[in-house]
């Protein structure tokens, strides 16, 4: 059947504009913290209407979308300041359920996440293991019907308001580090977890350490077999692969900078300093619109079956090296006044009495852009090395 | 040997100033609540006045120690190595320098013991969008936001526009104040004035804009060495980190793309001490203070010190995300310099104006 793409866009446009409640589209707006509290009302929004999970198949509640569709949904969000979908359940851990997991843990999980009831997140990267994700050493080993896991997983985004961990341990010690890895389903109020807040230079609170001690998970939340986890976690990462095809959240927080710089810096005093800043922004605006028609040619390619190559790596490089350029006008636009005020000293978060302080905080923040999700250095690696042929 | 950065004045002073600086951070480190950190910061600032810091630049005859710019520059050298969460530069030289300059006598010698601690407003302090800035008319009106403070300031010295200087307690009736921690820990404060009367004696000079002027270039310029000693640290840490972490089997250190960038940091760095080792000198044997060459430090100190902050949190890789590392506070000490003493686009606007 063929799709109109354009009745389709008016659609989502429509729905977004009329069931996304203000409140959460003003935090979104605003760049304030998304937490658990105003994604969940919007997943249960979506999942009411069927829109719970646009890249999940009809069998599993999904929308059965194209990926043109999808494309063109996570479009209009981010055009209209609605959340992305909390991806760590619908995205990520969701897709490997549905293609590896057992009838049971479909059944199991798959409705919770759909629903927004269960939040998830991911226990990946550890003290002693970050881009050398293979060489992680929390330990599962096998007493009966468990697995007893001992170890520390850190930078777990969401672990303070999640009810699972999806997480990699090690089985077995092999010769190659990749192999002896397995996927565990771990539920976070386990005895033996702790959670641990880390301090960001944000002053919001996303990341924990998560510590294990001896944690009984059932075998029963195993995903696929022992050992194979590598394998799992690889094609969790490549399904996201077009995830950096959607430049319409760096256009949309461009178009809002360019409005904080005419509303700050206004009259004959700030002329030049604005002229300056408008420069800059024109020229990250030129490197966003190169990102939107590679990122089209990649759903294209996407639609048609053709190989990505390397055009996610280029994607994820380029605009979040963007992104970066954008907040670092903000911060020059807002700096003077603002980042003098950034915690107030009678409360220990950030100043809410000192209006527009998220654009400070989102000037940090916007520096792990190119440290999470494979850091630049890594896309380069990989960049390189196709480019060499060795 | 790796690298390890030689201080632009060296001696007893700039030892003294780091072992402060660095005993700071580590106490400051371990609060996690503001309210804990101002205090801590109080009893710091008690103990550099204690010291003597505040008297350094103040002539004997006011009480002061009758010292010169590079004995500050010391301190300050010193101090920027821990990111010390004070205002050296405003309460060092910049706020004596002004009351020299209004023959403050009885004021100077309170500052040099360390009993005023003076919020310093120059004339075009922040304000917020929309509000109403602060103007003086007989009365004082109007606010400003996010001015560097002293711990519990007793006094706000408010240069005018007009070259007005006023000397306030900060108690004075229709003065209202608001006490922030900036992204460097440093105390901020919003200033908000309702009919403020200011008594004939409260006005210390007038017509002395271009003493102002010349005040907040040689804060500009110890901003800089701030932000120089700072940069060496940052560099020594990232370096450090870079040896001791282990990916893919191998240290971090060993990976020529990562060498590069230490490379190209230290590059940057170098470029801007030389500049600002320069304009100290100048500013030293010179009668006028070279202006220019402060502008010039100052405009690169905002594009070099960014590099370098920038740099080290992505070297850090998640721990450049965290205030548990000490290079990520100099980081952030750094990032927030640019805005002290004019930014960038102030400095270009004054050297172009010239240049025109
Ligand atoms: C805010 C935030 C949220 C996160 N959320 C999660 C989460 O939810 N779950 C999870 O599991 N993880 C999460 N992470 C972790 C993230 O994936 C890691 O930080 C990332 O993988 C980098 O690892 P690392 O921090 O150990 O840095 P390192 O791997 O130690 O890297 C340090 C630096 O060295 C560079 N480098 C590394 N190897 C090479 C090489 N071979 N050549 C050249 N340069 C190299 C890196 O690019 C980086 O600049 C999060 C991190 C942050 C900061």
């Amino acid at each position: 059947m063929e799709v109109d793409y354009a009745a389709f866009r008016r659609e989502v446009t429509e729905f977004a504009r009329t069931r996304c409640p203000p409140e959460i589209r003003a935090v979104v707006a605003t760049y304030r913290k998304l937490s658990r509290k105003i994604w969940q009302p919007w997943q249960q929004i979506l999942h009411a209407h069927g829109w719970g999970a646009p890249s999940w198949p009809k069998r599993f509640g999904g929308t059965g979308w194209d990926p043109q569709q999808r494309h063109i949904f996570d479009e209009v969000m981010a055009e209209n300041d609605c959340p992305p979908q909390y991806h760590h359940g619908l995205r990520h851990i969701g897709p490997v359920i549905i293609e590896f997991g057992t009838p049971e843990q479909q059944a199991r999980f798959l409705p919770g996440i759909l629903s927004g009831e269960d939040w998830w997140c991911q226990g990946y990267s550890e003290p002693g293991a970050g881009s050398d994700l293979a060489s992680l050493r929390t330990a599962a080993r096998r007493e009966g019907d468990d697995y007893i896991v001992d170890g520390q997983k850190t930078w777990t985004s969401h672990a303070h308001e999640s009810d699972w961990m999806y997480t990699l341990v090690r089985t077995a010690k092999e010769a190659k580090k990749q192999q002896g890895i397995t996927m565990l389903l771990i539920p976070l109020d386990s005895p033996g977890i702790t959670i641990r807040p880390i301090r960001t230079i944000d002053g919001w609170h996303h990341v924990n350490e998560v510590f294990l001690d001896k944690v009984r998970v059932p075998v029963a939340n195993r995903i696929g077999e022992e050992g194979e986890g590598w394998t799992y976690g690889k094609f969790l990462l490549e399904r996201e692969r077009l995830g950096g095809a959607n430049v319409a959240p760096a256009l949309k927080n461009l178009e809002r900078t360019r409005e904080l710089v005419a509303q700050e810096l206004t009259g004959e005093t700030h002329r030049a300093k604005r002229a300056a800043l408008e420069l800059r922004l024109l020229l990250a605006e030129a490197e966003l619109r190169g990102a939107l028609a590679l990122g089209k040619e990649a759903v294209a390619a996407v639609m048609e079956g053709r190989p990505l190559g390397l055009l996610p790596s280029v994607l994820k490089l380029s605009t979040s090296v963007t992104h970066q350029h954008v907040a670092e006008v903000a911060m020059d636009a807002v700096g003077e006044r603002l980042a003098p005020r950034f915690r107030r000293i009678d409360g220990s978060g950030p100043n809410a009495e000192a209006p527009g302080i998220e654009w400070v905080q989102n000037y940090m923040y916007m520096r792990v852009r190119t440290i999470y999700g494979g850091s630049s250095e890594v896309q380069k690696n990989v960049i390189a090395k196709q480019l060499f042929g060795s | 040997m790796p690298f390890t950065a030689s201080p632009l004045v060296g001696g007893d002073a700039y030892e003294m100033a780091q072992r402060l600086a660095l005993e700071a951070d580590a106490e400051l480190s371990a609060l996690s609540e503001a309210g804990e950190q101002a205090a801590c910061l109080r009893r710091h600032w008690d103990a550099i006045a204690g010291l003597g810091w505040m008297a350094t630049m103040v002539a004997e005859d006011a009480g002061g120690a009758g010292g010169d710019l590079s004995d500050v520059a010391a301190l300050a050298c010193g101090a920027g190595r821990g990111g010390l969460p004070l205002p050296i530069a405003t309460a060092c030289v910049v706020t004596p320098a002004l009351l020299a300059a209004a023959s403050a006598r009885d004021m100077l010698a309170q500052v040099a013991e360390g009993s005023a601690r003076i919020c310093l407003i120059l004339p075009d302090a922040a304000q917020d969008p929309g509000a109403a800035g602060l103007r003086f008319d007989r009365t004082l009106e109007g606010g400003v936001v996010g001015v560097e403070t002293p711990p519990d300031p007793t006094h706000l010295l408010l240069a005018t526009a007009a070259g007005e200087l006023l000397l306030l307690p900060v108690d004075s009736s229709g003065i209202t104040q608001n006490l922030s921690l900036r992204i460097d820990g440093r105390l901020a404060a919003d200033w908000h004035c309702a009919g403020v009367a200011v008594a004939p004696d409260q006005v210390l000079a007038r017509g002395i804009a271009d003493h102002v002027a010349r005040a907040r270039d040689l804060g500009a310029l110890l901003t800089c060495i701030e932000g120089v000693s700072a940069m060496g640290a940052i560099i020594e840490q990232t370096i450090a980190f870079l040896s001791d972490r282990v990916q893919f089997n191998a240290p971090l250190a060993s990976y020529q793309a990562l060498r590069h960038r230490v490379a190209e940091m230290y590059v940057e760095y170098e470029n801007l001490r030389g500049l600002v080792a320069h304009a100290l000198r100048e500013a030293a044997a010179a009668d006028a203070l070279p202006w220019r060459d402060i502008a010039f430090a100052k405009l690169r100190l905002g594009e070099a010190g960014r590099l370098v902050a920038h740099e080290t949190i992505q070297m850090h890789g998640g721990m450049g995300l965290t205030e548990g590392v000490a290079a990520i506070r100099l980081a952030r000490r750094v990032m927030m310099a640019e805005f002290e003493f004019g930014d960038r686009s102030f400095q270009a606007s004054r050297l172009l104006a010239q240049a025109a």
